[in-house]
């Protein structure tokens, strides 16, 4: 009897195993996903498509946040900065030696961000992508509501392609979701991609609208987009049209006096620790964190939103890292001892007020003495400009020693006028501080936390239009404009003689740093003198088939930053040089050679230009 | 799961097949009686000293037994003709004739030859003799002397074919690779197996005391049986069984110290200043003479008026102050060094760590019962400040015969884990100023920076410090199992497999360190729990007929993966921080995340093996698998491979003096990759938050969404076709024996992340494209060298040489002439990722260094925007310009051959034992040369060589050079020759013991990385890494003594 109970177990235990090999159909091996979403499945409601719009948004952030943001690669191309770190090899300095398609393969802090140009800008089109080919697979409640996403995804498109032409020139044009492996792609010619994003973007004008959250896209922003691309393209009047909807569109007003709760610009005193309270003024409210998307700002078209509490770029902006001198370091007093320490060990704890700075982002001499001509200029007066001079000794070694510079101001020179700071590129110079100072409640010693960015401005919107005007030959018309951002600013007016490329230019400089994409501007500009053939200021007329060769931004950068233009040299032994070629940015080595059944063309002056295929004349 | 049982049972024929098998013959008894007697016999070893354990088998059936703590069996039913098997571990087998006997004594020689040794072959055993395929095998009781501390330790270096690289924490461990890199981008870990079921868990989880024997599968033929997931070889782990009616109980306990096993010095306080003098001599292109020299050690011809002039220093400033200052020292390191105060932070890194290992085990068998039950207490210290490692790990083996015809079985691991630890950052010692300080100066607080520039160092105690951490995993790994014998030779066997893993990780960075004070703390909860399960169900069947003998297997088998994984973090914690990770709700900014997985599989697989005359031999089998990671498409697919061999000595014609044993042995089979991803076939969306305004100002969180994956429903199996030829050979009476072979692995479909043009906004594609082919040779040598009464040696060299080749990539693409007009066709080369079609995976293509510019280049220099004391690099193409067109094949990063060479010698009680490793003709990067990693000028170094115009070395660049624009690496040679251990034990003669009721007592010292001969690289041990092949660091390297006892009751 006990035998067969165990026959009978034995059996049973075997049976069950074997049903459990039986159990296993085809259906047993289907792939399930339990913690992500799947593409097909989800991109079907209108939540999912504002999900990959808010996609588009967030890869807004990546121009200007974290260690050295890719807008400073924009800056060191031009006339009003260079790289300042000069303690090494890599950065961005000696531009013919280092600007090759091998060495921007990097996303690398040390050097430049060019591929990250070139990487996040397709990046941004895919997201954007994903929504205009899928558009109609979504209900919507009504056309109007398919419409506004829709342009939205187009602004994101037309944003990045903008960007890419006049940074890199001819590109891959995609237009479409990716949903197969492609290794296909040539080169489309700029002016055929500009066309496109153009009739885009005259759908999206239409379609968009300003009552929406800030972060999203408004219609004021497709408007200023449009009028770059309308600009890019020649079509003057066009780009005065699209202008107009902004400033006319009565959404959008300059802010000309102060607004908001934000604490006002100080200055501490010599031989005191404690910051005194100056006067309040438009200028430094405007560009306060608090202050930048309040529901009072008139003058925001397009911002980029990082508030504590999200996920990327989690411990803020860095900006005062970024672009304040290395006021810590290279710095002594005139009795010859470590003047300056920007940790959080000293007494007076000097980086709470400015940041801790590496001077990575070194303004030029044009753009921190050369342009500030008018004494009145809101945007350097005391409190929101800073000069080196206004930093105090704070090195707790002359405490201890009873040095008499102790809480002094800084020195450039001593009794003698000889200079006693061994590293004037990094770590003297001026920097608006009504911009870049960022409280930060994150990191310690500061280096600028969370705020929120402009991405386009109203004040830019004048300055399109103020172009425009001149390129159609309406000089008074762009010196009205020029002089709204002017006399905001408490300057004087500039008169319609005076008006040239290069004084817009100027006023962009006062007004738009670390906000604008200043070598795509200057590449759009040396485009335009190239494709009218009207003389430039400097006397010079160019052409399109030598662009690579004699272009309006290479002579403008040799002619007004002081660094290229001497040929400086860095205590390190680098030398600050730049070429004509350098108007266009190499394709990265690693994405033409990714490419391997198709030619994505190399710009003039670079390696592997010899390969080049004629590129496409249309939209593939 | 419960549903799959009682789904109605639409069956295959297959299954049908199998099922109405099994229940045929469990129902049947067994009715064949015979007519036999009982044989007793004692089994000895040359010393007299009785052999527990041994087996003792009846040829030609299952029936056996195995010796008690006297070696004595006793064996019933045994035929009158019989002949019986006589096995133990690391003797020479005998047949035992019994005709007319029932008494039998046996005295056993320790033998050389490994032919005769049963190995695993995966589902089931076979002895050596009749392999066909490349199997070689460890015996883990062998190296008890060298007290190996993971199954890594127990393979490295003895298996030819098999790397298993070092790691330099207290956790020990290393990666294995069999046979070179067959893959590309999914993973090449071999399968491990542990008592013939299929192992997911931690290698470190099994105790290597509990090892008896550790096989290695090498080729197809042997590992097909394991199919989809045995492409990258198999390693199958034995665990020790009961024998022996008489309980066994084993203590084996070790202490040991671990020591760092070699110097790579920093600059001390003296060697820093004029180093740094250095450094900033040459950083600074334009310093003045002697500018950064000490002023009181100035020549003649400048004045101290004059130096101080050179950067406009206050005239009346003192000069050591100003020198300081130029030297960038801060106030800390100035007062330091006026007082001639230094830190010395190296040995602040470095301790004798103390170690620890214990385990006890007890092991019998008591009528239809065998057991083994261990449990083990590891508790490591390592070289470096803070690590640790400490586990305790519990083995239950069990067996018990329920019925003739059934036996029930449970093998239980559980082990529960504890890597809490936080090392001090000993890579900070590099940046710590040697005149900086640890604390503050109360003397207790931790400065955030030695030398307060926390921009560029930071204090290497802050982790250790202020991390509070709690890593633990336990795991719970257990097979049940049911056996037995049928009639007509059949016997069948269930195993489920289930296997618990539960891991957490929680940690607190504390506000006082200053990195998070203003973020309030930092905290992160972890929680991981795994549960996976195989079952499989195996039938068997052997006979013979004449000298025809055959076998076969029948296996099928399915599996289910599970993993739920939640994590929290949060920060800002108030009132404060001081409850860590244990309060996590008290934060102000909480970011919650899951991860939950599956995947499901299954197999079939039938074996076949066929001997005539113990001279003919073939094995065949096939394999078909499913997995749900390629179930869009290609949920399953098959496997095939044969063996076969041919005994030749047994011939006629080879019948030699000399010759022992001689046999030939081919085969070919195919194996699967199935190492990715779970859901690498599917697209999947990232998701994300990111933040709008609304127009009356509230921030409102919002989700993003974008495809992240381009999704491939065809992907499928990765297949590594292999064809090996072996030799095993036993010459001159066994002094020599050993085995050779050839193999030819060609891996196709390779699972390849293929680099997709970055325009399409995806960076790759996993897919199944090109082919790799792996083709090697190795040589195994055993000798036995002298043999006297009280002496033997023995030695084994292994030689292994492994080629690496890629054959195809993507496929066929259009060529162009300089028009655009197609040309032709061909499969291009992947630049980007550095593969090329006919070459090593790990191939190196990069511009190549000729030198270091000279003074007398420094014209030529220029043109290359770089100057003498940097890099020269070859411009191959001459055009002024470094592109890819001036990458060169500079060598390559695997071994391009390894030896190992073991010897074993015993003088008496005297056991000796040591090992010697090599590595040889693989390069790694050693860019220290370019003396410009860092910042130069805010920090310490480590003691290179360094060019400047008075030392014109050709080998190391001058102090913070620059490379110019060539986007380049140096390379050294890595390879090396290393005694790895070095044991003596000493064992006390039984007749001390007997009297004392102990069978053996034996006494062990081990040292463990003695020594090692590098000659052309000189950054601490090349072979130490923390997490290689991706992580390519090299770190320093431990060396352990252990001192240890082995006791058996």
């Amino acid at each position: 009897m006990e035998k067969i109970k165990k026959y009978i177990a034995g059996t049973a235990l075997i049976t069950l195993a074997i049903g459990m090999g039986i159990g296993c159909k085809k259906a047993y091996l289907e792939p399930q996903p339990l913690s992500f979403y799947e593409p097909s499945a989800t991109y079907t409601t209108v939540a999912a498509m504002r999900a990959a719009l808010a996609a588009c948004a967030r890869n807004l952030r990546f121009e200007y946040y974290g260690g050295n943001p890719p807008i400073l690669t924009e800056m060191l191309f031009t006339e009003i900065a260079v790289e300042g770190t000069t303690d090494k090899a890599g950065p961005a300095q000696d531009l013919n030696l280092l600007i090759t398609p091998d060495l921007v393969e990097f996303n690398n802090d040390d050097r430049n961000k060019i591929y990250v140009y070139w990487d996040e800008g397709y990046k941004g089109i895919k997201y954007a992508n994903t929504v205009i080919s899928r558009i109609d697979n979504v209900t919507y409640a009504s056309p109007a509501e398919r419409n506004a996403i829709l342009g939205a995804a187009y602004f994101h498109r037309a944003l990045r392609y903008y960007k890419l032409t006049h940074q890199f020139g001819d590109v891959p044009a995609i237009m479409k979701e990716i949903t197969a492996p492609s290794l296909e792609f040539y080169s489309t010619k700029r002016e055929v991609i500009l066309n496109k994003i153009k009739l885009d973007l005259d759908s999206a004008l239409l379609w968009t609208s300003d009552a929406v959250n800030r972060g999203e896209v408004t219609k004021g922003a497709v408007a200023h987009l449009l009028t770059k691309v309308n600009l890019a393209l020649g079509n003057f009047d066009a780009a005065i049209t699209a202008a107009n909807s902004v400033i006319n569109g009565g959404t959008y007003s300059l802010m000309k006096s102060t607004f908001g709760s934000a604490a006002p610009p100080t200055t501490v005193m010599p031989g005191t620790r404690t910051p005194v309270p100056l006067p309040r003024n438009v200028i430094w409210d405007l560009h306060r964190p608090e202050n930048k998307s309040v529901a009072a700002n008139r003058e925001g078209l397009l911002m980029i939103i990082s508030r504590f509490g999200d996920g990327q770029f989690n411990t803020g902006m860095t900006i005062m890292r970024q672009a304040v001198p290395f006021w810590g370091s290279n710095i002594s007093s005139p009795t010859g001892k470590k003047g300056t320490n920007d940790n959080i060990n000293p007494e007076f704890i000097q980086s709470n007020l400015y940041g801790r700075g590496i001077g990575r982002t070194r303004p030029s001499d044009y753009a921190q003495y050369d342009i500030w001509n008018d004494p009145n200029d809101l945007r350097h007066i005391p409190g929101n400009w800073m000069k080196m001079e206004d930093i105090l000794y704070n090195d707790m070694g002359l405490k201890t020693s009873g040095d008499p510079w102790y809480l002094k101001n800084l020195q450039l020179r001593n009794v003698n006028g000889g200079l006693i700071c061994t590293d004037t590129i990094r770590s003297w110079f001026g920097w608006p501080h009504y911009k870049l100072f960022v409280p930060d409640f994150e990191n310690s010693p500061m280096q600028g936390g969370h705020t929120d960015w402009y991405l386009f401005r109203l004040a830019e919107t004048y300055l399109l239009r103020a172009e425009a005007y001149f390129w159609k030959g309406d000089v008074a018309s762009a010196a009205a404009d020029i002089n709204e951002i002017r006399i905001r600013a408490n300057c004087a007016p500039i008169s319609p003689s005076a008006v040239n490329i290069g004084t817009i230019l100027d006023e962009r400089a006062r007004e738009l740093f670390f906000e604008e994409t200043r070598k795509t501007e200057l590449t759009r500009m040396s485009y335009l003198f190239a494709k009218t053939g009207k003389a430039a200021e400097n006397g010079k007329v160019y052409t399109l088939a030598r662009f690579s060769d004699e272009n309006y931004l290479y002579d403008r950068v040799m002619d007004k930053n002081n660094f290229y233009k001497k040929g400086v040299v860095t205590n390190y032994g680098a030398k600050y040089t730049i070429s004509p070629y350098h108007v266009l940015w190499p394709i990265p080595t690693r994405s033409i050679n990714g490419n391997s059944n198709g030619r994505i063309n190399q710009n003039k002056g670079y390696t592997g230009f010899e390969n080049n295929v004629p590129p496409l004349e249309a939209i593939p | 799961m419960k549903k799959m049982f009682f789904r109605p049972q639409r069956a295959k024929f297959s299954y049908c097949f199998g099922l109405l098998f099994l229940c045929t013959f469990l129902l049947l008894p067994n009715l064949f009686a015979q007519n036999n007697r009982t044989v007793s016999g004692v089994i000895t070893d040359v010393k007299k000293v009785p052999l527990q354990g041994v087996s003792v088998v009846i040829k030609g059936s299952a029936r056996g037994a195995s010796t008690d703590q006297n070696g004595k069996f006793v064996l019933s039913e045994v035929p009158a003709n019989g002949v019986l098997v006589v096995s133990y571990t690391g003797m020479n087998p005998q047949e035992v004739s019994i005709t007319n006997k029932t008494a039998i004594v046996v005295i056993m020689a320790e033998g050389v030859n490994t032919l005769n040794e049963v190995v695993m072959v995966g589902y089931g055993t076979r002895q050596k003799r009749d392999v066909t395929g490349a199997v070689a095998q460890v015996k883990a009781t062998q190296l008890e002397n060298e007290n190996p501390q993971s199954i890594q330790d127990v393979l490295r270096g003895n298996v030819p074919g098999l790397s298993v690289t070092s790691s330099p924490n207290a956790k020990g461990g290393g990666n294995l690779l069999v046979r070179g890199r067959a893959s590309i981008n999914a993973g090449t870990s071999p399968l491990i197996v542990v008592d013939g079921v299929i192992y997911p868990g931690d290698l470190s989880d099994i105790n290597p005391n509990d090892i008896a024997t550790v096989d290695v599968l090498k080729d197809a033929s042997s590992a097909a049986v394991f199919g989809a997931k045995a492409a990258s070889g198999v390693i199958l782990v034995t665990t020790k069984k009961g024998n022996g009616s008489k309980p066994t109980i084993t203590f084996n306990t070790n202490v040991g110290l671990a020591k760092l096993a070699m110097d790579e010095p920093l600059y001390d306080g003296p060697g820093f200043v004029s180093w740094r003098t250095a450094a900033l001599n040459s950083i600074n292109a334009n310093a003045r003479p002697f500018q950064y020299d000490d002023p009181r050690k100035l020549p003649a011809d400048i004045s101290e008026a004059q130096w101080k002039a050179y950067d406009n220093s206050n005239p009346t400033g003192d000069a050591v102050d100003i020198w300081l200052n130029r030297l960038r020292m801060f106030s800390i390191e100035k007062d330091n060094y006026k007082l001639g105060r230094s830190t010395n932070w190296y040995d602040m890194m470095f301790q004798t760590g103390l170690r620890n290992d214990h385990t006890v085990s007890i092991s019998g068998k008591k009528e239809d019962v065998s057991y083994y039950m261990s449990a083990n207490h590891t508790l490591n210290e390592g070289f470096i400040v803070g690590d640790k490692f400490s586990t305790f790990r519990i083995r239950i083996n069990l067996e018990a015969k329920a019925a003739k015809f059934m036996s029930v079985g449970l093998n239980l691991q559980f082990a529960d884990r504890d890597e809490s630890q936080v090392p001090v950052s000993w890579q900070q010692m590099v940046n710590a100023s040697p005149y900086g300080q640890k604390f503050r100066p109360d003397g207790v607080t931790l400065r955030d920076s030695p030398n307060d520039d926390i921009g560029n160092n930071t204090n290497p105690f802050l982790d250790n410090t202020y991390q509070n951490r709690l890593q633990k995993s336990n795991t719970l790994f257990g097979s049940i199992y049911l056996k037995g014998n049928l009639p007509f030779g059949f016997s069948y066997q269930t195993n489920f497999t289930p296997n618990f893993e539960f891991f957490k990780f929680f940690n607190g960075r504390s506000a006082k360190d200053f990195r998070v004070s203003v973020r309030r703390g930092v905290a992160t909860r972890r929680d991981q729990s795994t549960f996976n399960w195989q079952v499989d169900n195996l039938l068997m069947w052997n006979g013979s007929v004449g000298e025809h003998r055959m076998d076969a297997t029948v296996l099928v088998n399915a599996e289910k993966f599970q993993q739920w994984n939640t994590q929290m973090e949060n920060e800002g914690f108030d009132p404060n921080d001081n409850l860590s990770y244990h309060n996590i709700g008290a934060g102000i900014k909480p970011v919650i995340s899951s991860n939950d997985e599956r995947s499901t599989g299954d197999a079939l697989m039938a074996r076949f093996n066929y001997s005539f005359r113990d001279r003919y031999l073939l094995t065949t089998s096939v394999r078909r698998d499913g997995y749900s990671a390629f179930g869009l498409q290609n949920p399953r697919a098959t496997f095939p491979s044969i063996g076969v061999g041919w005994v030749f000595s047994k011939e006629k014609f080879a019948r030699a003096e000399w010759l022992g044993y001689g046999k030939l042995r081919a085969s070919w089979g195919i194996n699967g990759n199935r190492d990715i991803g779970r859901y690498s076939a599917l697209s999947d969306l990232s998701t994300g938050k990111y933040q709008f305004i609304t127009p009356s100002g509230q921030v409102i969180l919002v989700s993003q969404l974008f495809v992240n994956r381009l999704q491939n429903s065809g992907l499928k199996w990765e297949r590594t076709e292999s064809y090996n030829l072996g030799l095993d050979y036993s010459i001159l009476k066994d002094r020599i024996s050993g085995s050779i072979d050839a193999y030819r692995r060609s891996t196709r479909d390779l699972l390849i992340n293929r680099l997709l043009p970055d325009v399409t906004g995806f960076t790759n594609v996993l897919t199944n494209l090109g082919e790799v082919q792996n083709k090697g040779i190795e040589v195994s040598i055993s000798t036995l060298n002298m043999k006297r009464q009280h002496f033997t040696w023995r030695s084994t060299l292994n030689f292994t040489m492994n080629r690496n080749q890629i054959k195809k990539l993507y496929g066929p693409t259009p060529d162009y002439d300089a028009t655009g007009k197609v040309i032709g066709q061909s499969d291009k080369n992947d630049v980007a990722n550095r593969w090329f079609i006919g070459q090593d995976i790990d191939v190196i293509w990069d511009l190549r260094v000729l030198g270091i510019w000279q003074q007398n280049e420094a014209a030529e220099a220029a043109k290359f925007g770089v100057r003498p004391g940097d890099f020269k690099i070859e411009d191959l193409n001459k055009d002024g310009k470094f592109s890819d067109a001036d990458r060169q094949f500079l060598g390559y990063r695997n071994p391009r051959s390894q030896w190992t060479f073991r010897n074993d010698f015993t003088f008496n009680n005297f056991d000796f034992s040591f090992m010697l490793y090599s590595n040889l003709g693989q390069k790694e990067e050693f860019n220290q040369a370019k003396n410009n990693l860092g910042f130069v000028d805010r920090q310490n170094s480590y003691q290179f060589p360094f060019w400047t115009p008075e030392n014109p070395i050709n080998d190391y660049a001058r102090l913070s050079s620059n490379n110019g624009s060539a986007n380049f690496n140096v390379y050294r040679s890595t390879s090396f020759v290393r005694l790895s251990t070095v044991a003596v034990s000493y064992s006390l003669p039984p007749s001390l013991l007997t009297r004392a009721n102990i069978q053996s007592l034996k006494l062990y010292l081990n040292v463990n990385n003695l020594a090692v001969y590098q000659p052309n690289w000189n950054f601490w041990d090349a072979e130490f890494r923390n997490n290689p092949p991706g992580d390519r660091t090299v770190v320093p390297p431990p060396r352990y003594f252990t001192f240890g006892i082995n006791l058996t009751l």
